[in-house]
């Protein structure tokens, strides 16, 4: 399902050419987000990725599933990072007992529940579902 | 190390956890484990290959001990302050050439605040760089860790407890630990090594792509049950040269391993570095200085990647005051062998490849040089056998 529509809106950007692209790539914005209770109100895209990478354990990241788009995205864009090296990064943590894999959510809709819950927590979704419970410290260019 | 009885109960543990994740909805157990299936043969039937600690080796005929192994590893999270964790693993390690299961850890973890964390239990020792993921391929790039310096010092784990201070200064993150505890090493030989007690620092310091890391490890150590060494140095005693017999004591040494390393993960240029300097005061234990450098470069999902590792003494290897002809000649070489340990360099090239998601598939060729007309660390050498030899290996790791 979620395959078929990532296919069809790749033809559509295929189809649309370049200026349609654009759009789209406005379109799914993608935010880093934190609880309202959070004091931290910026951040660089280099701290955020600490958090992520399980370099500080400040702030505890709330994650995507494995394979969701904008997961890749984010890993991409503010990790600069590729799944499997992020997945061997956190093996390395993991198998240290230093640290716990982020716990992974199907939706945005259920990062930000999950964010909305912990003052600590940390996440990323698209722009377009934020709402007042959660707070945008970071958005990703 | 083997304790039959403790991995027996580690297991029991395991099981009795992974029964409560079913019988307990939303607990906060998780099992996670990892494992390397590998295949290693060589280019001679002169001497076997094999890892630092393994009573056997392999020759041309390829086999899976040297660089296979699996592991689970079980975290409890009580509390957001307390958790508990076991990691068991087999591998094949120590005086019997089997495939045996370890209690790697079982420690308790408190964490008094964001900074500051307290562990007691059987505990990882940071000795080097990679200790703590030594054993998991998947987050290794190379198929093992350099035997020039991973052989300095096989203690894996001590029973005993540390304190980590992690704190982040803007980009840059500071990991202070300090462990202490006594531990011991089932050796092949066989024998054993008693350190009591031990003490280790790791300092690491994290900056975007660089990490640099400063090691010390203090112990006192006496090896046991090592027939062949104590007859030498009783023989020694015997034959009036007991002069030298403060200089081959096994019993209550002093040593260090100090040790400096770094890591650069920068695009797709990889770098991983260490440089470490043993010292004993007992001339069986040789001081040695030991270093590697690798180099990778990630295309894609395949990470082809270089590795020169050497080790040299820098304690002597022979001693000028023994006759090396009459009947006393095969007792010198006897001690001056004792006093030597093995030396060599290895260039090593590979690639990773990561073919799934939770996988990589690695091939590894390795070239090793002998030194100093030592065995260089292999095993059951023929007389004569001087290298270079050709080392191959194919292995899968996966985590899970």
């Amino acid at each position: 399902m979620k395959t078929k529509l990532k296919s069809s809106v790749g033809m559509m950007l295929l189809a649309a050419g370049l200026w349609g692209a654009a759009v789209a790539a406005s379109a799914t914005e993608i935010v880093v987000i934190v609880n309202p209770k959070n004091p931290a109100t910026r951040m660089f895209s280099e701290q955020a990725a600490q958090f992520f990478l399980g370099k500080s354990t400040l702030f505890t990241p709330v994650e995507r599933n494995d394979g969701a788009a904008i997961r890749t995205e984010f890993y991409q864009k503010v990790l600069n990072k590729d799944a499997t090296q992020v997945k061997a990064i956190w093996s390395k943590l993991v198998f240290t007992g230093k640290g716990a894999a982020p716990k992974e959510y199907a939706s945005s809709a259920d990062v930000k529940k999950a964010v909305a819950a912990d003052v600590s927590a940390i996440g990323y979704i698209e722009k377009s579902a934020v709402d007042d419970s959660v707070k945008v410290i970071l958005t990703v260019q | 190390m083997k304790h039959p009885k403790l991995t027996s109960l580690a297991f029991a543990a395991l099981a009795a956890c992974a029964m409560s994740v079913h019988a307990e909805d939303g607990s906060a157990v998780t099992i996670s484990g990892f494992g390397t299936g590998a295949l290693t043969g060589t280019n001679t039937d002169n001497a076997e290959y094999a890892r630092p600690n393994q009573a056997a080796g392999v020759k041309k005929n390829p086999g899976f001990g040297v660089d296979s192994n699996f592991g689970v590893q079980v975290t409890d999270k009580w509390s957001d302050t307390i958790s508990f964790t076991a990691q068991g693993l087999v591998r094949k390690d120590g005086s019997n050439n089997a495939f045996t299961g370890d209690l790697a850890w079982a420690f308790a973890k408190y964490k008094f605040n964001d900074d500051f964390s307290f562990r007691v239990g059987r505990i990882g020792l940071p000795i080097y760089m990679i200790s703590d993921f030594r054993n998991v391929g998947y987050a290794n790039t190379m198929l093992r860790p350099p035997d020039e310096v991973y052989r300095q010092v096989s203690l894996d784990n001590v029973d005993g407890a540390d304190v980590v201070y992690q704190h982040s200064f803007d980009d840059t993150t500071l990991t202070a630990q300090f462990a202490a505890g006594h531990g011991k090493v089932d050796s092949p030989g066989p024998y054993e090594v008693q350190y009591h007690p031990v003490t280790a620092l790791n300092v690491v310091v994290e900056n975007g792509p660089f990490s640099f890391r400063l090691g010390r490890a203090d112990a006192h150590f006496t090896v046991e049950n090592y027939a062949s060494l104590t007859t030498l140095v009783a023989t020694v005693k015997t034959y009036g040269i007991g002069a030298l017999a403060p200089d081959l004591t096994i019993d209550d040494v002093k040593g260090s391993f100090t040790s400096l390393g770094m890591t650069m993960d920068y695009k797709n240029f990889l770098i991983q570095s260490e440089y470490a300097k043993r010292k004993t005061e007992s001339r069986l234990v040789p001081d040695t200085t030991s270093w590697y450098a690798m180099f990778g470069y990630r295309i894609g999902k395949f990470t082809p990647y270089y590795n020169y590792a050497t080790v040299k003494q820098d304690s002597i290897t022979s001693y000028a005051t023994l006759p090396t002809a009459g009947p006393l000649a095969p007792l010198t070489a006897a001690i001056d062998g004792a006093i030597t340990t093995g030396l060599r360099s290895t260039n090593t090239l590979g690639v990773r490849w990561d073919f799934y998601k939770s996988a990589a598939l690695k091939v590894q060729f390795d070239r090793v040089k002998l030194k100093d007309g030592t065995a260089g660390s292999f095993l059951n050498p023929t007389p004569g056998f001087s290298g270079p030899v050709n080392v191959y290996a194919a292995a899968i790791d996966f985590v899970f």
